[in-house]
């Protein structure tokens, strides 16, 4: 086995502990985890069948073996990255309409010294 | 007007003013209560608006305007009144076109615009916020198949149909060219009232020239994107 292929192997080691250790502290959810996970086992598998990425590279008919890998990388990461936008904008929503919902339920109580001053909702004036 | 019919004022960071604003809409509109939306501001606009004698339903975080419009309608929804007219917290907007659009809403309509652009003499803005309002205005009109004068008015007024429909789907970024698209899409009744405009009482604008261009462009994309979207 090549050097290279021991420090890849041995970076994927690592970055799986590193996964599994943030599962273990609640910090990551299941879904991410798996993700995750299965990003360091193709990167394990890269070390160990070294022929993948040439393999890959004729298949897309890319000359350049490491730029079909650089390709995989980039596509993958860009799709990671529209996820996470799409979950970023799905929480602002959520996000917002709970503080709206937090807002409408504390004007049904406001400080003590001001019930007195402002109208019951539904009265005139 | 009376009874089932809330004025919604927005309001962020104008304790100088806040009070004064309710305290003449109570005046001049004794029949209609008047509720604040603060949202998340970080001095005393809340403290301010409860003194003037005003609900407030106050935002923990700072949402954004269209976020506070959404806001000012659930509370109207929840509370059961009918009729909504949102105004700025500023000052901005004259007590005296509110019955204008109350007529308007009495009479079927579901969104009206009170519109600066429709034959009262009002507060002129800068001359790129006119001719960035006037592009805006054609985009909208087309888009909506209906002339609209002033696509950038925070002056409005809402109908049951139009309170329930935005307490729960309000606009991205751009409430108002965006809202009024929205309702066109539903098939609500659009109704523009010409109303009168003041300046602002107190604070400054944040709208730069650069700022306006910026928004011209993004409020032309925010309305393609809308058209965009399924209804």
């Amino acid at each position: 086995m090549s050097r290279s292929s021991i420090i890849v192997l041995v970076f994927s080691a690592a970055f799986a502990v590193a996964v599994l250790l943030s599962a273990r502290r609640r910090r990551t959810s299941e879904h991410h985890t798996f993700s995750w996970l299965l990003v360091s086992l193709l990167t394990a598998g890269l070390a160990l069948w070294r022929n993948a990425i040439d393999t890959l590279a004729a298949a897309m008919g890319i000359y350049y073996a490491p730029s079909a890998l650089f390709f995989v990388v980039c596509g993958g990461l860009v799709w990671m990255l529209f996820r996470l936008s799409l979950q970023v904008a799905e929480q602002r929503r959520q996000l917002q309409r709970l503080a709206q919902e937090l807002a409408v339920l504390s004007a049904e109580r406001p400080p003590p010294g001001d019930r007195a001053s402002a109208p019951a909702p539904g009265s005139a004036g | 007007m009376g009874a089932g019919t809330l004025i919604v004022l927005l309001a962020y960071n104008e304790e100088a003013c806040i009070a004064d604003v309710v305290t003449e809409l109570r005046r001049e509109l004794p029949d209609v209560d008047v509720a604040v939306v603060d949202d998340g501001s970080r001095d005393e606009t809340s403290e301010r608006a409860r003194e003037g004698g005003a609900r407030v339903v106050r935002h923990p975080i700072n949402l954004g305007v269209a976020a506070a419009e959404a806001t000012g309608l659930l509370y109207a929804l929840r509370h059961g009144y009918s009729r909504v007219v949102r105004m700025d917290g500023d000052g901005q907007h004259d007590p005296h076109s509110v019955p204008a659009l109350l007529k308007a809403l009495e009479g079927g309509a579901e969104l009206v615009v009170g519109s600066r652009f429709a034959g009262v003499e009002s507060f002129r803005s800068t001359w790129l916020r006119r001719f960035g309002s006037g592009l805006i205005s054609r985009l909208l009109s087309s888009l909506c198949r209906q002339r609209i004068t002033d696509p950038t008015s925070g002056f409005r007024g809402f109908g049951p149909r139009a309170i329930r429909y935005f307490s729960t789907h309000f606009p991205h970024d751009y409430p108002e060219p965006e809202s009024v698209l929205m309702a066109s899409r539903q098939r609500f009744p659009i109704v523009e009232v010409p109303v009168k405009m003041r300046s602002r009482r107190a604070g400054v604008s944040s709208l730069t020239p650069w700022r306006s261009t910026f928004y011209m462009a993004k409020v032309s994309f925010a309305l393609f994107m809308e058209r965009f979207r399924a209804v």
